[in-house]
């Protein structure tokens, strides 16, 4: 396919860091809304991984993500978040969760918005620092032509620009994105895994993300989570 | 048909007649009743009296065109003016309250207190408002203000929630996950996710507010209503039939522009118009001629 490829050959931070401290541990979870969708998850997730999730349809791989993102509370055991401060989570939801009558650039400043203290007024301005640096991002990401344009009326790849440089310009520890590479065409894909490849190496933020499509997902991670029989299983990277 | 709609319709018909018979003692009141409607209608309420469009004679005027000194502009124009404060005064008190009241920003118990408060406000339509007002700061058109605002809040507020709760979740839990706060997500979410029903709901409030603000003039409390009330009173039907007409000419223009000004208002209107002159038009109208326009070319 001739995509570019993370290089996931390197070791995975969690293999090597024994002392470098786990951003979110799970202990003993059980996940699902009224009965467990995937039950005893016990593991780690370190500051640099890039996690794919990998499973069939209704398996519970967005339940987990949800769960990660602390939408809906595990139904048993202790989900340890050593860092889940304001801004330091990003999420990409399947649908992009991009708030559609608003410009591309407003989307984009409610990332930058994180950055600020809860305490900072909604009515004031972002700030000319932050402003420069979301120019410089979306500069990167080719958003430029369509800064004031309402989401709705920009093409699927777009938005999935612009709800990555939502993400990206928190500079989150986490990233949460879920099947954020469906609906597109390949050469739309390669772009944006080449995007966000760069970015995350920059700004060393952690992945989590819940593939259907198994090449992609092998593509970027370096550490493959496979969900079947109500299981999560840690996969080796071939 | 449906068997099942067909008893529907049939009990529905058997409960209608005995609600009716119950509450009408005497038939033979109706006996007659269409004769004496057409006799009031052919000579007492026309033809209309359009004197109300003329100057006022022996009242003080600054304009030098009469109709500004009528009595029918400034009753219009002071039942508008009633309609306009009392819209926004009560999308502003209203809007915050359908927050709270809005279930997917709210935990129930909060939102079913704002709900309760949005209900007492409704549940009293506003000419009893305006009975109340009247009675604690006396007649005229801050009265009529006052009740008309209390009903908007109730009722705007019940659409704004409700609007509210309709938008996509997945913008909502984006923000929750990044970290905003609740009133970020509301001034940057909530808001422009539900602004066209907002704008929507505002316009719509504002003819409401209209129509009904003639109605309020009958218990005192300003506007158009105190000029018919008052032909009422003195039987002086041909002059309240011009003030009906007047009222019904003012609704279906003010219910033109609103229409016009909605069409700008959904997702169809991201458009380019064609012409300058097509901002006049609805979206799907000028979207029309815009469409024959490329046709032909």
């Amino acid at each position: 396919m001739g995509r570019p490829k993370f290089d996931n050959k390197v070791t995975s931070p969690s293999e090597v860091a024994v002392d470098l401290e786990p951003i979110i541990r799970f202990k003993n979870i059980d996940i699902g809304y009224n009965k467990p969708l995937v039950k005893n998850i016990t593991t780690d997730i370190y500051p640099g991984d890039r996690i794919a999730i990998i499973g069939s349809s209704g398996i519970g791989k967005t339940t987990l993500l949800r769960t990660i993102a602390g939408l809906i509370a595990p139904l048993s055991g202790v989900i340890e978040n050593v860092s889940t401060g304001r801004g330091e989570i990003g999420y990409i939801p399947q649908k992009l969760g991009l708030v559609r009558h608003s410009s591309a650039m407003s989307n984009i400043m409610l990332g930058a918005r994180t950055r600020r203290s809860k305490l900072y007024p909604p009515f004031l301005g972002i700030g000319e620092d932050l402003r420069k640096e979301a120019e410089t991002l979306i500069i990167k990401l080719g958003l430029r032509e369509v800064l004031d344009e309402p989401v709705r009326i920009l093409s699927g790849g777009q938005q999935r620009r612009v709800a990555i440089a939502r993400s990206l310009i928190q500079k989150p520890k986490l990233i949460l994105a879920d099947e954020f590479l469906g609906e597109l065409d390949v050469e739309n894909v390669e772009s944006i895994i080449d995007i966000l490849e760069k970015q995350l190496t920059q700004i060393g933020t952690t992945l989590v993300m819940v593939e259907h499509q198994e090449e992609i997902a092998r593509n970027i991670a370096n550490r493959i989570w496979r969900i079947a029989d109500n299981k999560l299983v840690e996969e080796e990277i071939k | 048909m449906n068997k099942k709609l067909l008893t529907a319709i049939i009990v529905t018909s058997i409960l209608t007649f005995l609600a009716l018979d119950d509450i009408i003692v005497d038939w033979s009141q109706i006996d007659g009743s269409f004769g004496k409607l057409y006799i009031f209608f052919t000579q007492d309420l026309f033809p209309p009296d359009w004197s109300i469009l003329s100057a006022e004679p022996g009242i003080k005027c600054s304009s030098e065109v009469g109709f500004f000194c009528s009595q029918a502009w400034k009753g219009i124009s002071e039942t508008i003016k009633m309609a306009f404060i009392a819209t926004i005064l009560g999308f502003v008190f209203s809007l915050p309250i359908a927050s709270l009241a809005a279930n997917n920003l709210y935990p129930l118990p909060v939102a079913m207190a704002a709900r309760i408060l949005l209900a007492s406000l409704r549940s009293l339509p506003s000419i009893i408002w305006a009975l109340i007002f009247t009675i604690a700061i006396g007649f005229g058109p801050f009265s009529g203000v006052l009740a008309m605002t209390l009903y908007t809040i109730g009722y705007l507020g019940k659409l704004q929630y409700e609007a509210i709760e309709g938008i996509a979740n997945e913008p909502l839990e984006a923000s929750m996950a990044m970290g905003l706060t609740k009133s970020e997500r509301f001034i940057f979410v909530v808001i422009p996710e539900s602004s066209n029903h907002l704008i929507s709901q505002l316009l719509f409030m504002f003819e409401y507010n209209v129509r009904h603000g003639t109605v309020l003039g009958l218990v005192g409390a300003g506007g158009i209503g105190q000029y018919i009330d008052t032909n009422l009173k003195f039987f002086v039907y041909d002059k309240a039939m011009a003030f009906l007409i007047v009222i019904f000419v003012v609704v279906v223009i003010i219910d033109i522009l609103s229409m016009i000004i909605r069409s700008y208002v959904t997702d169809e209107s991201d458009f380019k118009r064609p012409k300058w002159w097509t901002v006049l038009l609805p979206s799907n109208a000028a979207m029309k001629l815009h469409r024959k326009s490329l046709k032909k070319e």
